[in-house]
């Protein structure tokens, strides 16, 4: 069986904010929940990098580990997902999650939470297969028809990826290797201009230049 | 190209073929050592290590920008939602049962053993005004909402391993969602009562002379002697002050958990949370004793929360120092003696204030 998983490529993403918008379109996203976000770190400053994030879909999940009525699930993807119908809205995934995937939409007296939401590897929930119910309340079940979630589809510089691990780990291992190579000969995006100046290396950003 | 490999490195690998080749002919030069000196790590900067560095925290709090609104947006990885994990799965869970469960053996002990304490001059005809309408109003309140509250929490803490297999995902959801949404609505009245009682309880419940001598002899449980006390108990006064300061946490770090809109993040929820279950299961741990007091444990002492009399004979035995007050005033009533003019009065506050008698 597949392992579902998502990896972001920092050396790629441009901060577009397609995957989220993607996300939210697909799955009819309820207000004020972001399934997926994206973070920028060092916003303008040297080495910034931006990165797309969502639940991760973790094999010991901190969510499904806390959760009062256990209402978390592992498909036989290996994707995490969650019973509405049994969730209470506690929000205590939401504390465990290192990732911040767990969302609440405002729900009654004084914004408590709502049902918990978060990205399903557009594999919607424990209903019947791409109902009209499962679409209401988890969104798309796009696993289902064959197909990998919008996000990562649709992201324009394919930094994100989505799909079985052992291709994934094997598509980015190809991007890495072919990376250094590049990076010690001519330096492209890597922040050693130091290392390449101490080898008498050109390079675009090369202190000798 | 030819420049990358530059004379450092290509020394170093040198010395290290040089150090190889003379290793067997000393096997008992201090090898490792020279190992060690030779083969040092190559400093080359790992931007994507750094990168991962900061991301996991591993240094130094580092929060980035996002698009997406809420607080902690930013934040990519919550280093601490693991260490909540860890504290609320193998502490309080386990921990927090054994706690409860040692308190209800205990007590369960402590009855077959030494069993009710009676009054032993037996029930008199006489009774003295203990609680006016609203303190038993009060305490009642404080006493169903707090209640409630432990048996909604320990549904959301236990259920899962207790109820879940017995109910079934269906039904004890809807029960946790119940004892949820209770615990939200009434939480905030458990902090209007703590204020009402604090305003209320705190003169008497000053600690004063001959408390210690109370709390050194267990109550009276350690040897035969009796100890005298006042309006209240040593052992009163600190479940009034235990419930001021760990209720008071509980209530507040009850807030942070109910209101998600004031810009705490989650580190502050899970704090919040590790303060709420601690000190709950321990406010839980002293009521149960409290409770017991109250019902089954002693004679007459529920008798001053029931009608807002107590027997004279039990105010003798257990608060002798309060009851010998009221006898000097001549406060003492008929048992069939219905109301009196302090006990038709709601508001009023029975006698014998600590503040009177501290100067005794």
């Amino acid at each position: 069986m597949a392992r579902m998983k998502f990896y972001c490529d920092v050396e790629r993403c441009i901060e577009c904010n397609g995957c989220v918008t993607a996300c939210k379109n697909e799955n009819e996203v309820p207000w004020g929940v972001n399934r997926r976000r994206v973070v920028t770190i060092k916003d303008g400053e040297p080495g910034e990098r931006s990165l797309s994030v969502a639940c991760m879909h973790c094999s010991d999940a901190p969510c499904a580990a806390v959760c009062p009525v256990d209402c978390f699930y592992t498909t036989d993807d290996g994707v995490v997902l969650h019973d509405k119908d049994i969730c209470i809205g506690c929000g205590y995934c939401f504390y465990a999650c290192p990732f911040g995937a767990p969302q609440f939409p405002e729900d009654g007296a004084f914004a408590s939470r709502g049902k918990m939401d978060k990205c399903t590897f557009c594999a919607g929930g424990p209903e019947q297969d791409n109902s009209a119910e499962e679409q209401r309340k988890y969104g798309s079940n796009r696993l289902a028809e064959g197909k990998l979630p919008l996000c990562a589809e649709m992201c324009a510089t394919k930094a994100l990826l989505a799909g079985d691990a052992n291709i994934i780990s094997t598509i980015y291992r190809t991007r890495v290797v072919n990376r250094g190579a590049s990076v010690l000969s001519r330096g492209v995006s890597y922040q050693n201009a130091e290392l390449r100046a101490a080898r008498g290396v050109k390079g675009k950003s090369s202190l000798n230049d | 190209m030819t420049g990358f490999f530059s004379p450092p490195p290509l020394k170093g690998i040198l010395s290290l073929l040089l150090v190889m080749l003379l290793l067997p002919a000393f096997p008992s030069f201090g090898a490792t050592a020279d190992l060690e000196q030779s083969v040092q790590p190559i400093q080359i900067p790992n931007p994507a290590s750094d990168l991962w560095r900061e991301v996991r925290q591993r240094d130094a709090a580092m929060t980035g920008s996002t698009q997406a609104l809420g607080v902690d947006g930013g934040v990519l990885i919550n280093p601490t939602g693991e260490k909540w994990r860890q504290f609320r799965m193998q502490q309080l869970l386990p921990y927090g049962g054994y706690a409860l469960g040692a308190v209800v053996l205990i007590l369960l002990l402590f009855y077959t053993l030494r069993g009710r304490v009676p009054i032993k001059a037996g029930m008199s005809d006489k009774k003295l005004f203990r609680y006016s309408v609203y303190e038993r109003m009060i305490h009642w309140f404080m006493a169903l909402i707090f209640l409630f509250l432990a048996f909604s929490g320990l549904i959301l803490l236990f259920g899962r391993s207790l109820l879940l297999p017995l109910m079934g995902p269906a039904l004890f959801s809807l029960l946790a969602s119940a004892s949820k949404e209770g615990h939200n609505l009434f939480g905030p009245l458990f902090a209007l009562a703590l204020v009402l009682i604090f305003f209320r309880f705190v003169r008497r419940n000053i600690y004063q002379k001959g408390d210690l001598t109370w709390l050194l002899r267990g109550g009276g449980v350690i040897g035969k002697k009796h100890v005298p006390s006042n309006f209240f108990n040593m052992g009163e006064k600190s479940l009034f002050w235990l419930l001021v300061f760990v209720g008071g946490a509980i209530a507040a770090s009850g807030f942070f958990l109910l209101f998600p809109v004031f810009g705490q993040g989650r580190v502050v929820m899970e704090l919040s949370h590790v303060v709420h279950g601690i000190g709950a299961l321990l406010m839980l741990s002293v009521i149960i004793g409290h409770i017991y007091i109250g019902t089954i444990g002693m004679e007459g002492a529920i008798e001053g929360m029931k009608s807002g009399y107590c027997d004279l004979n039990w105010a003798r035995e257990h608060h002798d120092w309060w009851a010998e007050k009221c006898e000097q005033r001549g406060e003492v009533l008929d048992r069939d003696q219905p109301i009196s003019a302090r006990g038709a009065d709601a508001l009023g506050t029975p006698s014998g204030q600590m503040s009177e008698e501290a100067g005794k």
